[in-house]
């Protein structure tokens, strides 16, 4: 009995570690996955939003893209414009600024170089 | 910023609060962030309705706002980073006094910062303290060692042989100390900025 309660314990503490390390890997990666959804298109917010789900089958947190759009903004890697609608509810388009592009090409290569590595280690 | 119509009391009533409670929050942005900011949020609302027209109106507009979180909880992390670029860019005191509250939670730098700003006041207290006390308040020392900076009982002055060194340079060297202070501040704010 008591060794079963201690199992328990360590499976349920493993699960924890676990699901820290997903949410801090995807932390860490939404930028860049945000940047590449965001290659060659104009998308709004909420276009944005269903473009990761659809995609990736990431669940982020909807609240945590808009703060990560205004930092990609002040970083210069987007810019964004308001565009009006029919329904007077206007639309603000993110778009990739050039700097945003050469950005995505040396996240791409360190991804490349990082992904080899863990591959060499784990296999 | 154009409000969203809705067709079912209750629907209105929740998106009615979730405004008034963004608002509240944006308080503390420039005007025209804090238009863009809600111009933004409401816009997410609007896109949201519009996917799955036949569900029930609040169910969507709720299940909406539970992805989106809490108000305070979105926003404050916008409103901490917008801050400390108008703290910076401005040179105001409250400015930088509220993007360092702001900040707070960020980490143990800017709990440094924001024990420098308190000291910072202390200078500001002492040019008042001066003023309306100018025997007991002063710079102390101790046979040429440092002493005190603030106020001594006038009757231990003189017993245990405390000079005050400043004299009518007090009020000055305050008030020079002060602006070097803040000076320093506001360029570690800058740098540490940069270096993000």
């Amino acid at each position: 009995m008591h060794n079963y309660v201690l199992c328990y314990r360590f499976a349920s503490m493993n699960e924890e570690f676990i699901r820290k390390w997903k949410s801090q890997v995807k932390k860490g990666t939404l930028s860049f996955i945000v940047l590449n959804i965001l290659k060659g298109k104009e998308l709004y917010g909420y276009e944005l939003i269903e473009a990761v789900k659809n995609k990736t089958s990431i669940e982020i947190a909807e609240g945590t893209l808009y703060p990560l759009l205004n930092r990609l903004k002040k970083e210069n890697l987007v810019t964004s414009k308001w565009v009006e609608q029919e329904s007077g509810i206007p639309r603000k388009y993110y778009v990739l600024t050039q700097e945003g592009i050469n950005t995505i090409d040396q996240m791409k290569k360190y991804w490349e170089t990082l992904e080899q590595s863990i591959k060499r280690i784990s296999s | 910023m154009k409000a969203i119509d809705f067709e079912q009391k209750t629907a209105q009533k929740i998106y009615d609060s979730y405004i008034k409670r963004l608002e509240k929050t944006a308080k503390p942005l420039l005007r025209e962030d804090r238009e863009d900011v809600l111009m933004e949020f409401n816009s997410h609302i609007y896109e949201g309705m519009k996917r799955n027209p036949d569900e029930n109106e609040a169910d969507r507009l709720l299940d909406i706002l539970e992805k989106l979180g809490e108000p305070e909880e979105v926003l404050k992390p916008l409103i901490a980073e917008k801050k400390l670029e108008q703290a910076t860019n401005t040179f105001n005191p409250i400015h930088v006094f509220k993007a360092l509250a702001l900040n707070v939670g960020n980490g143990v730098f800017y709990i440094l910062m924001t024990l420098l700003y308190l000291s910072l006041s202390l200078f500001v207290f002492l040019i008042y303290a001066k003023i309306t006390n100018p025997t007991e308040v002063g710079l102390f020392f101790k046979e040429g060692n440092f002493m005190a900076l603030g106020s001594i009982n006038p009757d231990n002055l003189q017993e245990r042989n405390i000079v005050e060194v400043l004299g009518n340079w007090f009020i000055p060297a305050m008030m020079v100390s002060g602006v070097v202070f803040y000076a320093a501040i506001t360029l570690l704010l800058r740098l540490k900025r940069k270096a993000k």
